[in-house]
């Protein structure tokens, strides 16, 4: 199967991702115990765009909300719309990154890193250059890091005898959201 | 853009193929070797290669620019000229006009119509100024993973031909399937393929 079938045909595993991923960070007030990261801080916030549908029939909503519980976005959820897209905070120990992340590709867009100290020396020369494109890689990849690992949990789930469980844990809550 | 500076957009890859040895004299030879060409001053249409991270100008990479650690750091450039479909069909129409007149026809054949339209069309691309487009890249060698800080399908394909061209390598977008396929336990491996969509609700 070529690349684009393959985006098309498995499109629903990054859009479940999302939606884990959500439900993962509601669950304990934020914070999600990634083995071997401790905890990480996951926020949805701002922006999020949910699909319903497939192929020609598919719909998308747009849904934003300032640091609120985006009570639109659950309350799709509960109508059985999927995450295509969401506007994510993450936070591990002082760092705080901002993403959007898609489903179909888990793209990462308009990346936000974290200030750090050493992002204040400008020199021009070749070794400050290096050394803030090195500083700068390290942050990307931490990022991707924790993405990584966070995949690494839903997909074991996803794909293990514990699915039905947390599959009917993410109802409840899905349902939730109509009701509020 | 997005490596060096401000907010990042990316799309991450796996690289498939063996690294020769002496890799580092092998990446000079063929960064230089496909560094970008500027056409600003001939009148090529279109030129994609290389250039430092740091300087869009700089397709020589003294001190070895495209090296930082253990990774490989590039901008791939490609400049075009282009002209807009609505200055085309302005220019086109009035070149028919004029010639309508001169020669006293009220009608052009297709044929001499196709003709004009590219005829026009290769005089407006000649005097149109290159419209340069960058796009960073980082290459962890050490994880054969390469971050592209770009979210546009066309540079994803524009990268896919250079970096086979330039390393005789080939780059695989990771998608969330074949991100599965890294990350899932060995033992759930087999079960990946059974999954079929969730219902949500």
């Amino acid at each position: 199967m070529d690349l684009v079938d393959l985006i098309q045909e498995k499109h629903f595993l990054g859009q479940e991702f999302l939606a884990w991923l959500w439900f993962k960070a509601e669950e304990r007030g934020g914070n999600v115990d990634v083995p071997g990261m401790g905890d990480i801080l996951v926020a949805f916030e701002k922006h999020m765009l949910l699909e319903y549908g497939e192929g020609e029939e598919t719909e998308k909503v747009i849904c934003r909300g300032l640091q609120t519980e985006l009570r639109e976005a659950r309350a799709g959820l509960g109508l059985g719309k999927k995450p295509e897209q969401a506007r994510i905070r993450f936070a591990r120990g002082d760092y705080e990154f901002n993403v959007t992340l898609t489903a179909a590709t888990l793209e990462f867009r308009n990346v936000k890193l974290p200030k750090t100290v050493e992002g204040a020396d400008e020199g021009d020369d070749p070794e400050s250059m290096e050394g803030r494109i090195l500083e700068r890689i390290g942050l990307f990849e931490q990022l991707t890091e924790i993405v990584n690992e966070l995949f690494r949990m839903f997909i074991n789930i996803r794909a293990s005898k514990a699915w039905p469980d947390e599959l009917l844990k993410i109802r409840t809550w899905a349902a939730l959201g109509l009701e509020h | 853009m997005g490596l060096v500076t401000g907010s990042a957009s990316f799309m991450r890859f796996t690289i498939e193929g063996e690294l020769p040895e002496n890799f580092w004299d092998f990446v000079a030879e063929r960064v230089v070797a496909h560094s970008f060409v500027d056409i600003d001053d001939n009148m090529e249409e279109y030129s994609i290669g290389w250039v430092s991270v740091a300087n869009m100008f700089d397709s020589e990479f003294a001190y070895s620019s495209y090296a930082a650690g253990d990774y490989v750091v590039l901008t791939m450039r490609a400049d075009e000229r282009k002209v807009s479909p609505a200055v085309l069909k302005k220019f086109t129409m009035k070149e028919e006009e004029r010639i309508k007149q001169e020669k006293q026809l009220s009608k052009l054949a297709r044929s001499v119509r196709l003709e004009i339209k590219e005829r026009v069309r290769a005089e407006l691309v000649r005097k149109s100024a290159p419209v340069p487009a960058v796009y960073d890249l980082c290459w962890n060698l050490a994880e054969g993973t390469l971050l592209f800080f770009s979210t546009s399908k066309k540079a994803m394909l524009q990268l896919e031909e250079l970096f086979r061209e330039t390393f005789d390598l080939s780059i695989i977008l990771q998608i969330p399937w074949t991100t599965a396929l890294h990350l899932v336990d060995e033992d759930l491996v087999a079960g990946l393929d059974e999954l079929r969509p969730a219902i949500l609700i």
